[in-house]
């Protein structure tokens, strides 16, 4: 899944220049950053320090969220994986991020950002059962069946989507999100999860029988778009503008899933251990390095170019450029700013 | 989880198409309730609809039907079991959902709040009446009659209400929150109030 994958060591990639560490001032921020540089014309937003408040935030809202009572273990089984450390919160982050481009209080689109984020934690439960993917480890801690068993695991899942939804309904203001608005949102989460979005790519993942293009925008640009679109959405941006991000999230979705999966296969290069077979439909797979490399870059600039069509927002803006070089240039380890 | 063979007179989902699509086709199925409810309702104000989002999300979720599933499956093999315990079971796993369809008819269309809240009532009547008599006919009819697999209860090592309080006392059981719920309604107008007093009717007397 989008943002899924917690990578300890970095190998560069040299696919663009390195970006520097210059500040800007952003002034349609609700919370600050820092001062102007005036050296050098390429200003780079401080995507670590507008990730690690907000990774905060959320984390503490998240907690909030999830109390635990009386049946305890469903609540233990929610909180272990929504609440897991090698969390990177990318769907709320992002959400956040459109969200500011068009609209000065963030207070909106929390609550809509925990969901996405309780949404997000879900799936990938599911996903990793046994009867799925099968998987032993996600976010650096044992799977959520490993540890509370199948049958909790797959409840906790079934508890976590509705919450989500309820979370949106019980916490939003409706003072700055007006309803018609947020029916908008509830629905389009609630296609991303479904049959037309990630259930959609994991069934084909599982199966088989399709372009593993398609798989991967189903599967991984799902969860960037919604993030985007939900963003945009609450703060009433214009049909064209929420289809700019639409596009923008699900390029970097899978921009971020093919980076993954060079870097991965570099890695595995370099130690000379076997490629796995969880890869098996992945790009480098199926295309090989050099053509995955190809593909970044065609993501990388398409993603870009959606967000040129936001210029008049000026520096509201910056953060969603930052997105696409991180997820080429993983500048810092998100599992940092849990610190 | 509960490991079924058939249901509503089928082969169960996972038996057909397997452990992996049952779990996406639910979350599918779950998903297109939301989109469904919040895209294709006409004539009601938004926030109604939102309200009404609100209360099905919490019913299906940890405090409602997922609670009664996590209490169900960890009450298996337990031999103490109260009557609360059981009730516990069934307001969140079967109750849950009936208020909360009921609840939002009455959200949807403009009810009072204090209809409303019959309305939940009754509709927590009915859930419960539902299992009682569900449970009483897993002890008393066959497979072919129930449609679904029988003895499953006693073979599960289930707590149910003839296991607890004996099957006289749970058929009693049931005619009380038969009357009981149909007495919620009456201040309602019977014409308009007839679907609902038919189907605690059907409830109460179903044989499958």
């Amino acid at each position: 899944m989008v943002f899924s994958t917690v990578l300890t060591s970095v190998p560069n990639l040299y696919l663009t220049r390195k970006p520097k560490n210059i500040h800007i001032q952003i002034r349609c921020l609700s919370s600050p950053s820092v001062s102007i540089s005036s050296q050098s014309n390429l200003t780079q937003f401080d995507l670590k320090a507008y990730w690690a408040t907000l990774y905060a935030e959320i984390t503490q809202k998240l907690e909030e969220a999830i109390p635990v009572k009386y049946p305890d273990q469903i609540y233990e089984a929610m909180r272990y994986s929504v609440l897991a450390k090698g969390a990177k919160r990318a769907p709320p982050v992002m959400c956040v991020a459109a969200y500011e481009i068009f609209g000065d209080n963030r207070l909106a689109a929390f609550p809509t950002a925990c969901a996405l984020e309780m949404v997000h934690a879900a799936s990938l439960i599911h996903d990793d059962l046994p009867c799925m993917d099968d998987a032993l480890e996600r976010r650096g801690q044992p799977s959520n069946h490993k540890v509370f068993g199948d049958d909790m695991a797959i409840l906790a899942g079934d508890a976590l989507f509705p919450l989500g939804f309820h979370h949106i309904v019980m916490h939003t203001p409706p003072e700055l999100v007006p309803e018609s608005r947020l029916l908008r949102v509830i629905a389009e989460i609630a296609r991303t999860v479904g049959s037309s979005g990630m259930a959609a790519g994991q069934f084909l993942d599982l199966k088989g029988g399709n372009t593993v293009d398609f798989i991967q925008e189903k599967k991984y640009g799902a969860m960037g778009e919604c993030s985007a679109v939900c963003g945009g959405l609450l703060a009433g941006a214009k049909d064209d503008e929420i289809e700019r991000l639409r596009r923008y999230g699900r390029a970097v979705g899978v921009l971020y899933e093919v980076v993954n999966d060079v870097l991965l296969s570099k890695s595995t290069e370099k130690e000379g251990t076997e490629g796995q077979e969880k890869k098996g439909k992945g790009y480098v797979r199926l295309y090989g390095i050099e053509k995955s490399m190809e593909i970044m870059e065609e993501l990388r600039s398409k993603a870009k170019n959606e967000l040129d069509g936001f210029e008049k927002y000026g520096d509201c803006v910056a953060p969603l450029y930052s997105f696409i070089d991180y997820a080429i240039n993983r500048g810092f380890n998100v599992s940092d700013l849990s610190q | 989880m509960d490991n079924d063979d058939f249901r509503r007179g089928k082969p169960t989902n996972h038996k057909v198409f397997g452990k992996d699509i049952v779990v996406l086709a639910g979350d599918a199925l779950l998903a297109f309730g939301f989109e469904h409810l919040a895209i294709s309702t006409v004539g009601v104000k938004p926030g109604r609809i939102v309200r009404a989002i609100g209360e099905l999300a919490k019913s299906i979720g940890a405090e409602g039907l997922v609670a009664g599933l996590v209490v169900d499956i960890n009450s298996e093999g337990l031999t103490d079991v109260g009557l609360d315990h059981l009730e516990f079971i069934h307001v969140h796993k079967t109750a849950a959902l009936l208020e909360a369809v009921v609840v939002l008819g009455a959200i949807l269309e403009v009810g009072r709040d204090e209809d409303v809240e019959r309305l939940r009532k009754f509709a927590r009547y009915i859930g419960i009446l539902f299992q009682v008599v569900d449970d009483i006919l897993d002890v008393t009819k066959s497979s072919k009659e129930l449609r679904k697999t029988a003895g499953k209860d006693l073979f599960a090592d289930k707590v149910t209400y003839p296991k607890l309080i004996g099957i006289e006392k749970s058929k009693e059981f049931a005619e009380k929150l038969r009357s009981d719920s149909l007495e919620l309604l009456q201040v309602f107008d019977s014409e308009k109030a007839a679907p609902l007093i038919a189907l605690a009717n059907c409830i109460a007397y179903k044989q499958n």
